[in-house]
């Protein structure tokens, strides 16, 4: 199915953000534009959003905790992942969703193997980034178990990163009230 | 042995909370005191024993999960006749229904998975039998979709910014039959028939605040709430 146009722009004008936040190496702005990527994903749920989500928060992370200074190879990643970014952009142009996914994936394993003695490292990175979006999404509205399956996270991932996040504290999470639960919960168990 | 009245059914998230909180022991001594049958679909069991017992930081955790399963505090359908055909037909349709009820700009968003709803589909067969039976479930998205939809078009509108529209057709009725509790309330009933190791005045608000954040959607407010009750 084509990404509605609005969404289309907004996923490229996301994309040429990030090359941008990541040449300046603003980790704010990397962070602001992973939450937008995260807001389509949550509607549209294509792989590519998902995708672009949690690689743009991983940047920002290693910018974040200046792990990057401990990558000899950096500015070259920076110019490898900007040049499959852009051909990302281009695929989104053309409405071309698998060549886009394609490219994102391609930036996601290029982020992987960044360094040999922090691959391990940054692999952590992206699976804190996965709960993070999971989190998110969960967030947004979307049933634990098909964020979980969209992010290829496992439910007790999630469930403890959720837990702390208040997501839990605001008044639409109360359906019944919990004294004509807690009364339904004992009758049962009578 | 006389008719089966009475079935818990267990989704992920409330194996997850205890079995995270040392607190799986709630579940078996809640089973020794109930008269019926607690039931985890398959999609429930790939959750809790087989995938994570592919993880090694979740390993024990399914192993502990898993020797409940083996020693049927916790059974599976089948253990009442129920096939797993007959809950995936239920589950598919009810999906059907769950997936299309919020609206984003012409497009329906897919809110549930099938986790979930199996647990939907196997209380619906359940009381399809003259079963009483209740959902204990965490995750907040099924539980706010069946009790108070309105909500849920709310949370999401206000999250994307953008208003999302609530569209329930006839078969949607189906959805409010369901009755839910959190893992919290699981805890606050082995509370009262004290069934929890730990006993002192603070233990109940421990408990809660244990399961709230390991994942039970449940407020600060309403923690204070039932802590009076």
């Amino acid at each position: 199915m084509p990404l509605k146009k609005e969404e289309c722009d907004n996923a490229i004008n996301v994309l040429e953000q990030t090359i941008k936040a990541l040449r300046e190496k603003d980790p704010i702005k990397l962070r602001e534009l992973s939450d937008r990527t995260i807001h389509s994903a949550s509607t549209e749920q294509n792989p590519g959003s998902i995708t672009s989500a949690v690689i743009i928060y991983t940047l920002s992370k290693l910018i974040e905790r200046r792990d990057y200074s401990k990558i000899k190879n950096w500015d070259k990643f920076v110019t490898k992942f900007n040049s499959l970014i852009k051909l990302a952009i281009d695929a989104l142009k053309k409405q071309n969703l698998k060549a886009y996914e394609k490219h994102l994936q391609k930036a996601r394993k290029s982020l992987e193997s960044i360094s040999v003695n922090l691959k391990q490292y940054i692999r952590e990175i992206i699976q804190k980034a996965s709960i993070n979006k999971s989190s998110k999404l969960y967030e947004h509205g979307i049933s634990l178990g098909q964020t979980a399956k969209l992010l290829g996270v496992t439910e007790w991932e999630i469930a403890e990163y959720s837990g702390q996040r208040g997501i839990a504290d605001n008044s639409q999470n109360e359906s019944i009230a919990v004294e004509k639960r807690a009364k339904i919960a004992l009758e049962f168990f009578q | 042995m006389g008719k089966l009245t009475k079935v818990l059914i267990l989704e992920s998230g409330t194996i997850i909370n205890f079995s995270m909180n040392g607190l799986i022991y709630i579940i078996e001594e809640l089973k020794k005191k109930f008269d019926g049958k607690f039931l985890i679909t398959s999609q429930v069991k790939y959750e809790t024993i087989d995938r994570p017992l592919k993880v090694p930081r979740f390993e024990l955790e399914a192993l502990r999960v898993e020797n409940l399963l083996d020693n049927r505090v916790i059974e599976m359908p089948s253990s009442l006749g129920i096939s797993e055909e007959e809950i995936k037909r239920e589950t598919k349709a009810l999906m059907e229904i769950a997936n299309h009820t919020i609206k984003q700009d012409g497009q329906w968003i897919k809110i549930v998975s099938e986790a979930e709803i199996s647990c939907l589909a196997l209380s619906s067969i359940l009381t399809k039998r003259g079963i009483d039976n209740i959902i204990s479930i965490d995750e907040r998205t099924t539980r706010i979709l069946a009790e108070k939809p309105e909500n849920l078009e709310e949370i999401i509108s206000k999250k994307i910014h953008q208003n999302v529209k609530l569209i329930t057709g006839a078969d949607f009725s189906a959805f409010s039959k369901f009755k839910f509790i959190r893992s919290s309330e699981l805890a606050y009933v082995a509370y009262k028939k004290g069934l929890l190791k730990i006993k002192g005045p603070k233990v109940l608000e421990a408990a809660l605040y244990a399961t709230k954040y390991k994942g039970s959607s449940i407020s600060h407010e309403e923690i204070n709430a039932l802590k009076k009750l």
